[in-house]
């Protein structure tokens, strides 16, 4: 495929974005190909990953660019101030690779991906600025890291427990911090009139995200997860105005989907609840291989999709401490993250959506590395139990070799499922 | 299908522009009845003060306070039947709304709302307490409640003379500042014809002062001291109209706790009761409002469901639905 470039000639940067876009173009290939017809108006999301991840093609040349080292970073804010935010989770093996020499060997995939994506400071978008919550032990201390490739990165505190007072008192002072840090730095006033518009406008997209998840519990799915996976991930870095005119698009026709009763699966595949570490592009290994064992996944409970859209936030008087406050409690009340401390929210919320999407059975998926969501496992494996829930736990990572193996259990899984389904028939 | 279609339209609406109408229809009632000569009786469950000489209710405290001065062998003898009459109608009235008295019908409440209104318009921002100081006062009102119980019945033995008659209206702010509402400013004033009726009708001036400072920077500031409420409570299980909660469908994202000018917390937080109406609740609905989730709260008359949160509403009220030109306010 690329014999016809000389190697010696290649810089260690042409041969990250060259292998970057191998990985890209296999997922993108599988995720167009491997399955039933996807809806058209999906080839908006296909061909912006190929100018991002295949053409290293840049979106925002003229805003300011935020990188934001996880959820918690609230992008009404960063949108309100007419900057840009810049999810900087990362799914690419090569990057993976890059930050597996910076990084202690057993660290999370994710985190690595990051830590090397940075290193290498190879950017469609450069981040200009970071902004680091110190969410997780491997993310808190890999802003410090990054720190010292010559970012800026300012750390914003974030509390671990989220039932007490306290806690939401101080993640409601560190929200106002970050506020002011920004518009500092942007020399930009936070207006009563330019956050309401921003919040609401993210609520809109959020709405619109709801609208498109409705149909998934359907009987009849319109449309998969591998693509649901895709649309939410694209908000880590599209412009938001051209994600909201793709996804009504999408809307559109995938009520007319719906009416004609399109399926996106098979007979009898079984509906899955995924969760656990977030699928990143274009790291899509289990929910690809999820679905191409003839399972649908038909809602999620990870911080790259449904985690980010959920929950919405209410503000009673449009006044500016009243929405920063009312920031501030939807990114941690709401939270499912496992990093904090009691944890029955996430199990009740994996519990919700397998009854309201009618799912079948569970996956719950860990990066080898992520201790989080290894620790989780055994209490939400516990939770399914008691609830009658089948549930698989799976644990992977972003090299490409485990495929095999991982194929094997989850093709099990899926036909223990279909079995239940053909007996309750 | 039709069914469905005005259960979306309730769903749907935008609650404080309908609340604010009942409210006002419900003040002019109860604020000015008495002009056309309105009278819903003597045990209504929330202040709508007779000092206020057009009011067209009265409030259940002032018969219950004199009742029960009355001596023992008068109460329980020969007036037994009328207080028992006057309870019984009292639960009535409650029993249908249950605390939506003080959301939507209470004329004290309501000018609560609409000093918050004007502080809004004034692009002040409110106060709320800390939830130790919310912890502590928000028992005043049983005291107040106590008060209301007690002072009589001791009278009514004799350990308290005549000049504690009817304590709680001397100390009520409702007594002086609903006759302002037809111009009527003579309660504002001290009785010095006892020490007793002294010192309980300045508390009473003092605190219709603080009632417009404080409602101006608290929401609702009054409710949450107020015995009604209280007595309110103890009561409300009887109630048709329930304010009910399904915890496996709340993600505790506090949007509901965000616009609750009651500050009541259990509302995000508790996710096993069903029952989540608390003692500070005036069952206003804006929570159900404010809730993203479909039906994690919602407004039960018995077991049927008449106002539901929605995902569609939510996004409808906060101007989510649809991209907004940006309007201001
Ligand atoms: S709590 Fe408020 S609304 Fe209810 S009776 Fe008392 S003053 Fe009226
Ligand atoms: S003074 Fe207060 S307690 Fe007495 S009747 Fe009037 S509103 Fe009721
Ligand atoms: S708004 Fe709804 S989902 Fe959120 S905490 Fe309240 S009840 Fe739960
Ligand atoms: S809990 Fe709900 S109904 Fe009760 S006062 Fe608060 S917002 Fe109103």
């Amino acid at each position: 495929m690329t014999n016809n470039i000389k190697p010696a000639l290649e810089t260690p940067r042409q041969k990250q974005n060259r292998h970057k876009a191998m990985e890209a173009v296999k997922v993108l290939n599988a995720i167009k190909k491997e399955f039933k017809e996807p809806p058209k108006a999906m080839n908006y999301f296909y061909d912006l990953f190929e100018k991002v991840y295949c053409k290293q093609e840049a979106l925002h040349t003229n805003k300011v660019k935020i990188g934001t080292m996880c959820i918690q970073i609230p992008s009404e804010i960063i949108y309100a101030l007419d900057a840009v935010p810049l999810r900087l989770c990362n799914g690419f093996y090569t990057d993976d690779e890059i930050g597996s020499d910076l990084m202690p060997s057993k660290s999370c995939p994710l985190v690595k991906a990051t830590v090397g994506h940075l290193a290498s400071e190879n950017f469609s978008d450069k981040p200009d600025i970071i902004f680091s919550p110190t969410t997780c032990d491997q993310k808190t201390k890999a802003g410090a890291i990054v720190q010292n490739f010559g970012y800026e990165v300012i750390d914003v505190d974030f509390p671990r427990t989220k039932e007490s007072e306290e806690s939401r008192e101080y993640w409601r002072r560190s929200v106002r911090k970050f506020s002011s840090d920004m518009s500092k730095n942007l020399n930009k006033k936070l207006t009563k009139k330019n956050l309401k518009a921003s919040i609401q406008k993210i609520g809109y997209a959020q709405t619109l995200y709801h609208k498109l998840n409705d149909f998934r519990k359907n009987r009849l799915v319109p449309i998969l997860g591998k693509d649901m996976f895709l649309i939410t991930n694209a908000f880590f870095f599209d412009k938001i105005d051209n994600w909201i005119a793709a996804v009504e698009e999408l809307i559109e026709e995938v009520e007319q989907r719906a009416a004609n009763q399109i399926h996106a699966g098979g007979k009898i595949s079984p509906r899955i609840v995924y969760t656990g570490s977030p699928p990143i592009f274009p790291n899509y290994k289990i929910p690809l291989i999820v679905e191409q064992s003839d399972a649908i996944i038909v809602a999620d409970e990870t911080c790259s999709s449904n985690r980010m859209f959920n929950d919405r936030v209410s503000v009673d008087e449009w006044f500016l401490n009243d929405m920063i406050d009312s920031i501030a409690d939807k990114y941690l009340k709401g939270c499912t993250c496992p990093i904090f401390t009691k944890n029955d929210d996430r199990i009740r919320r994996i519990v919700d959506l397998v009854r309201s999407y009618g799912a079948d059975g569970v996956v719950y998926q860990a990066f080898a590395g992520c201790q989080v969501y290894e620790m989780e496992q055994r209490s939400v494996l516990a939770a399914m139990e008691k609830e009658g829930i089948a549930i698989l736990y799976v644990e992977s990572d972003y090299s490409p070799s485990q495929q095999g193996q991982l194929t094997t259990r989850v093709e099990a899984f899926v036909e223990s499922l279909k079995n239940r389904r053909r007996m309750k028939k | 299908m039709m069914k469905n279609k005005i259960k979306n339209i309730i769903n749907n609406m935008p609650l404080n522009k309908v609340r604010f109408w009942i409210q006002l229809v419900m003040f002019i009632l109860f604020a000015y009845g008495g002009y056309v000569f309105i009278d819903f009786g003597s045990s209504i469950p929330i202040f709508a003060c007779p000092y206020n000489r057009e009011t067209g209710a009265t409030c259940y405290f002032m018969p219950l306070q004199h009742q029960l001065a009355m001596p023992a062998n008068v109460l329980f003898g020969a007036a037994a039947i009328s207080v028992f009459i006057g309870l019984l109608t009292f639960i009535a009235w409650f029993v249908v709304l249950n605390k939506a008295w003080c959301g939507y019908a209470c004329p004290f409440g309501t000018l609560q709302d609409w000093i918050t209104a004007l502080r809004k318009k004034l692009g002040i921002r409110y106060s709320t307490y800390s939830q130790p100081q919310f912890d502590k006062l928000s028992k005043i009102k049983y005291i107040f409640l106590a008060i209301v119980i007690m002072i009589p019945l001791l009278m009514g033995i004799g350990v308290l003379g005549g000049e504690w008659s009817g304590a709680f209206c001397q100390i009520c702010p409702a007594r002086i500042i609903s006759p302002m509402f037809v111009g009527d400013f003579s309660q504002w004033k001290i009785d010095f014809s006892s020490v007793a009726a002294m010192i309980l009708t300045t508390i009473g001036v003092l605190f219709a002062a603080v009632f417009f400072v404080g409602s101006f920077i608290k929401k609702r500031f009054f409710c949450f001291f107020c015995p009604m409420s209280a007595l309110h409570y103890t009561m409300s299980d009887l109630s048709l109209l329930k304010l009910r909660k399904d915890g496996d469908k709340c993600t505790k994202c506090g949007d509901c706790y965000k616009v609750c000018d009651m500050q009541i917390k259990d509302i995000a937080d508790d996710v096993t009761s069903t029952n989540i109406l608390r003692d500070d609740c005036m069952f206003c609905m804006k929570c159900v409002a404010a809730c993203p989730e479909d039906d994690a709260l919602h407004v039960d008359i018995l077991n049927m469901r008449v106002f539901s949160s929605t995902k569609e509403g939510f996004a409808k009220r906060m101007g989510m639905s649809h991209l907004e030109k940006n309007n201001d306010q």
